[in-house]
This record gives C-alpha cells, sequence and structure tokens, in this order.
C-alpha cells in the first residue's frame, strides 16, 4: 500500500525496537534526539519502565514542544530571541558597568 | 467528626429543597475527590477530611441560600474554587458542606474603554485570555496553577503571580468583588465604592482584609478584573552560572536595574540544579560546572522589551552568566506552569526511582538573607531525607516580589512520597514545616510569600509573626463569623471563640 507521499503502514516489531541507547549522564539514557530517558537499571524496584512504541515516544515529544510554544503565543505575540540580542551588544561599543559597586550595597541581614 | 446520618439526611434534604437535585452531590466519588488540594496531605487519614455533601451554587443568591442554611443548623462550609493551592484552605478540616464554585464561571462585562471585566469567580484564567486575546487584552494573574486555578481561589488565597513585578499580584489586579459574608449577608467590597475604581481614600480599605483569608472570611462570587494590552513580545533568557553567589548578585542587580518591562527574576540554587540535571531534558546534557541558573522575563511592546532585554543580558554577561540559548530558554519559560501537570518522581537514597508529589515550602526573604536561609532550609530538608526515603531534596529557587528586589518568593521542593507516608513521617513533616518557619521568623521574613501559612507546622508560628495583628484576626473572625461555620478550623481562629482573642 503507497499513500500520496510513498509507503505507510505499520510494522509491529519496527515500532518495538527502540534505537540503540547512548549514555546521557550518569543516570540518563537517550534513544532520539532532545529524548531522555531514566537509566533502567534505576528503575527496576518502584516504579518500572513501560514499553512505548516508537511512535509514542516522538507523538509525546511532539505534543510537548506544541504545547510550549502554544503558551508563548497564548501571553505574547511573538518571543524576541536572547541570542540575536547578545549578538546585537558584541556588535556594539563597549559601555560602562550598568550597575553601582556591590560595595555601597548594605551588606546586612543576620539574625 | 462528620454529621450523623439523621442530621445528614435533613441537610441534604433542605439543600435540594432551595437547589436543584443536580446541584447537591453525595457520592462518595465526588466528596472523595474534594478532600485535599495538591499539598502534603496525610493520605493515611484521608477520610478525615472528605466533606459530607457538595454543592454546585450557580449565582450569588445560591451562594446566599446556602451559607444562612449552614448557619441555620450549625453546619460547617468551606468554599473551594480550583482547589490548587498549597495551604489546604479549600480542605474541609471539619467535614460539613462543600461549596464549588465551578458553575459561576461567566463573563458578565468586558468594559473595552475602561480596561476591566466583571467575571464569576469560577472562571480559570487561561480560558478567561483566551476570550480577552481576541480584544489584545489580558487578564496577567500568573500563577504556576495558571492552567487550573480559578479567579475566585486566586482572591481566597491572595495570590502570587509570576509575572507579578510587571503588572501586580492578584491584590492588585482584582479591582472589587462581590462576597457574600459568613452570616449570608452580601457585601460588594473594593476601593471605596468597589466597581471599576482602581484607587479611593474613602473609609477603611477593606479588599485586602476579603483577600488571603483562605476562606474563612466568606466567598467571593463575582469580581471586577484590571485588564492591560495582550504583550507584543516576549523574552526570558536563562544563565548558567558556576557558583551560587554570584548568581545572588546577578539576580539582585537584574532586580534593581529598573527596566519598565521587567516581569521577574528567579534564582536556581545549586540543589535545583542538581535535580534538574537529574531528570529534566534541558539540564540533563549541561557541563558539571553548572552550579546555579538565573532567568528573568520581560514583557511588552517589542521595541521596549529589546532596549530593555539589552540592558539585562549586559547584567548577567558581567556577573558572569553563560547564556543557555534561545531553544532551553524560551522552553523552560513556557513550561513554567507545568509542575501541576506533570507525572514526578523522585529517588531513595539508593537512587531508585520512586513516585512522589511535589511540594514546596515558601516564604517572602530579603535578598541579603537568601544565602542563609537557603542554607538553614537545606539543612532541616536533608536531616528529613537522612531519616527516611520519604523525603526527597528536590532544590530551592527565590523569585522576585516586584520589581525593585526587595524580597523573594523563597521555596524548597520536596518530593514526598505519599503512598509510604505513615504517623512517623508526617510528624518528621510537620516539625520540618515548623523548623522551617521558625528560620524564616529568624531571618525577618513572612512565613509565607504566596500560598498562605494555615496548615499544620508553620501555622504554630503565625501568632509569633504577625504579633497583636493576629488577635485582631481573632476579634475580626469572631465578630464575622459568630457561629465559626466558615471553614472552621484553619488558621487556628477557633480559639477566637475561646475567650482567646486578645
Amino acid at each position: 500500500m503507497a499513500g500520496p507521499n510513498g509507503p505507510i503502514g505499520y510494522r509491529h516489531a519496527e515500532q518495538t525496537t527502540p534505537p540503540p541507547a547512548a549514555r546521557a549522564s550518569d543516570v540518563a539514557i537517550t534513544r532520539f534526539e532532545h529524548v531522555y530517558e531514566v537509566d533502567p537499571r534505576l528503575m527496576e524496584r518502584w516504579v518500572l519502565q513501560q514499553a512505548f512504541p516508537n511512535w509514542d515516544t516522538l507523538r509525546i515529544m511532539h505534543s510537548r514542544h506544541d504545547h510550549l510554544a502554544w503558551m508563548h503565543r497564548h501571553f505574547a505575540e511573538r518571543v524576541v530571541s536572547g541570542a540575536e540580542l547578545l549578538a546585537e551588544l558584541d556588535a556594539e561599543p563597549p559601555t560602562g558597568t550598568t550597575e553601582a559597586p556591590d560595595a555601597i550595597q548594605s551588606e546586612g541581614g543576620s539574625p | 467528626m462528620s454529621l450523623t446520618a439523621d442530621a445528614l439526611d435533613h441537610l441534604v434534604s433542605r439543600l435540594q429543597g432551595v437547589l436543584r437535585a443536580d446541584q447537591v452531590l453525595t457520592s462518595k466519588a465526588d466528596r472523595f475527590n474534594r478532600a485535599r488540594t495538591p499539598a502534603p496531605f496525610p493520605v493515611h487519614r484521608w477520610s478525615e477530611h472528605v466533606p459530607d455533601v457538595v454543592v454546585l451554587p450557580e449565582s450569588t443568591d445560591d451562594v446566599v441560600t446556602v451559607v444562612r442554611l449552614a448557619n441555620e443548623l450549625a453546619v460547617p462550609i468551606v468554599p473551594r474554587d480550583g482547589g490548587t493551592g498549597l495551604t489546604d484552605g479549600a480542605v474541609p478540616l471539619r467535614h460539613g458542606i462543600l461549596v464549588d464554585v465551578k458553575r459561576m464561571n461567566q463573563i458578565h462585562e468586558i468594559d473595552l474603554d475602561n480596561r476591566t471585566c466583571t467575571v464569576g469567580v469560577g472562571i480559570n484564567m487561561l480560558k478567561l485570555n483566551e476570550v480577552l486575546g481576541r480584544y489584545g487584552l489580558i487578564y496577567p494573574d500568573n500563577p504556576a496553577s495558571y492552567p487550573c486555578s480559578l479567579v475566585g481561589g486566586r482572591i481566597g488565597t491572595s495570590g502570587w503571580s509570576l509575572i507579578g513585578s510587571r503588572y501586580g499580584h492578584t491584590r492588585d489586579l482584582v479591582l472589587s468583588f462581590d462576597h457574600v459574608l459568613p452570616t449570608g449577608e452580601v457585601m460588594h467590597v473594593g476601593d471605596g465604592i468597589g466597581g471599576n475604581i482602581t484607587r479611593s481614600s474613602s473609609g477603611y480599605q477593606l479588599k485586602h482584609l476579603f483577600m488571603g483569608h483562605q476562606g474563612t472570611l466568606g466567598i467571593a462570587t463575582r469580581a471586577t478584573l484590571k485588564l492591560f494590552p495582550k504583550p507584543e513580545a516576549e523574552l526570558s533568557p536563562f544563565f548558567a552560572f558556576s557558583d551560587y553567589d554570584s548568581a545572588h548578585r546577578c539576580v539582585g542587580a537584574l532586580a534593581r536595574a529598573g527596566v519598565a518591562t521587567f516581569a521577574g527574576a528567579v534564582l536556581f540554587d545549586e540543589w535545583k540544579v542538581a535535580y534538574l540535571r537529574r531528570d529534566d531534558e534541558a539540564y540533563i546534557p549541561q557541563p558539571s560546572d553548572v552550579k546555579a541558573l538565573v532567568c528573568t522575563a520581560l514583557y511588552g511592546w517589542e521595541d521596549e522589551v529589546r532596549v530593555g532585554g539589552k540592558r539585562l543580558l549586559r547584567i548577567t554577561r558581567e556577573h558572569g552568566g553563560r547564556y543557555l540559548g534561545d531553544e532551553i530558554s524560551e522552553g523552560d519559560w513556557a513550561a513554567r506552569h507545568d509542575r501541576y501537570a506533570t507525572p514526578l518522581h523522585g529517588r531513595t537514597r539508593s537512587g531508585q526511582v520512586v513516585p512522589m508529589s511535589w511540594h514546596c515550602e515558601d516564604a517572602s526573604i530579603s535578598h541579603t538573607n537568601l544565602p542563609a536561609v537557603t542554607r538553614a532550609w537545606h539543612a532541616i530538608v536533608t536531616e528529613l531525607r537522612r531519616r527516611t526515603d520519604v523525603f526527597d531534596d528536590w532544590g530551592m529557587f527565590a523569585y522576585t516580589n516586584g520589581a525593585t528586589g526587595i524580597d523573594y518568593l523563597t521555596e524548597i521542593d520536596v518530593g514526598i512520597w505519599e503512598q509510604q507516608l505513615g504517623e512517623e513521617a508526617w510528624r518528621l513533616w510537620v516539625q520540618a514545616k515548623r523548623d522551617i518557619a521558625a528560620v524564616t521568623l529568624r531571618y525577618r521574613g513572612s512565613i509565607s510569600a504566596c500560598h498562605g501559612s494555615c496548615r499544620e507546622g508553620e501555622v504554630d508560628l503565625v501568632p509569633e509573626e504577625l504579633g497583636r495583628g493576629y488577635g485582631v484576626m481573632l476579634d475580626v473572625k469572631r465578630l464575622l463569623d459568630p457561629n465559626n461555620i466558615m471553614n472552621p478550623g484553619k488558621y487556628g481562629l477557633d480559639r477566637a471563640y475561646e475567650g482567646g482573642g486578645r
């Protein structure tokens, strides 16, 4: 069977065979870009890992990105890029310090 | 103590005589689902907090009818809005009638000329803003519980907003409201005559008294809110630091910078970074020299945000902050409400994953006292964890209360393995809360910036914090609620009826 963009279909073995894990930290592994899993060794007693088909893992990740994009649009018409502003700062001539020195601030507060 | 079967039958019969059948709920599911909030809960004593009956009023008149009946029959009555509060305001400590206001969720008026709207208190801010957005407006009350909390709960708890440094907090944004007093009388409260007046010097300033009372002084039903133009632009940069002290100095400098579009700045400590590095996709890959984080947020017209943003970026650079990039910065800021919706897990001391609920103890702490309070609070939670796997330290953050950076909403997040809670663990937890509050007072802070302070543990220290003001609370409670039917058992106010008012 072929769809407009090529073959489609669901192969159980393919979907239940995740890509090989790469270690991300002492306690986490990764199999898909931007997706991290708790190291399975840490999920052996109280909470056991569930088997997810690959499509469902990716669906959850994409849904999360959709949710975050929705939240930005909900609060403002657009998002200003911090990286872009930093690049503009780098291109500007240096200016003086932005605040008075710490020495004039109170350092009190002990009980 | 719950009502006897006969008394409950009589109460339900009387309620069904004044409300429709579908407004009076008595099933176990309806009642048990309204027994708790997300705050740590003694699940082994769940049955002690189940209401006898739930009512769903649809108007101020419905609420008046129920409150008058509660007085006549001397039955406790507890208002509940979103049920997302963290100090158990909506938990019925003495059973009785639970008033769930969710059906009072209408938008009664949007006044485009005066930039206000009037709503039933059962409306959720996110849903309200979906409508206001069509007019280019926003109601900028933005708690972590934004997708699920309701305007009425924000009034009853005097809520704290994540963008409050720019727009103010709930007490600044709610102009006035209709309020059913514990005796069933209706009062409209605001500045002076109320309505859409923002400033009045006429008479006592009563509005604050009827906000943040945790349901002990009545039930708000309809509110007029202040609106703003929906921001054109948002900027939310996150920065990594190699040490806490530099990050602490930086967050203070950001708050003191006087940038008009500044909506807030947050400092995450080393414990929080360790927690995030363990389980958060944005921080798992971060290098080990990241020891603290700072973020800030700006809202407004794009030209203002760009100018203000560059000023704040210069400040972070001068303090040694390393920008974490657009993807992490924008994603983390957009995820600021997600702890209410995300299943959480913690770790035993051996590292095994266990299901935990999220909780946080909060306080208002001045900028200069943040480092000392941070150390003292972690010592308390470290000792808890040393004794049992039920608790896990998830780190601390400090969040500007206002635009000038005087004091900070300061929170320690604690994972709690609720299924393992028993009397001994609960006792340890309550003592830890008491100890945390004591540290706060020792450093001249307030026990709560955001949640309220009426749960077991910290409530013991409220009289110490408020001094003679606590006696005034008792006097007010006794005067307005002569039968002690309105959310009894909260804030130690029962003593108002024991001759202890002064």
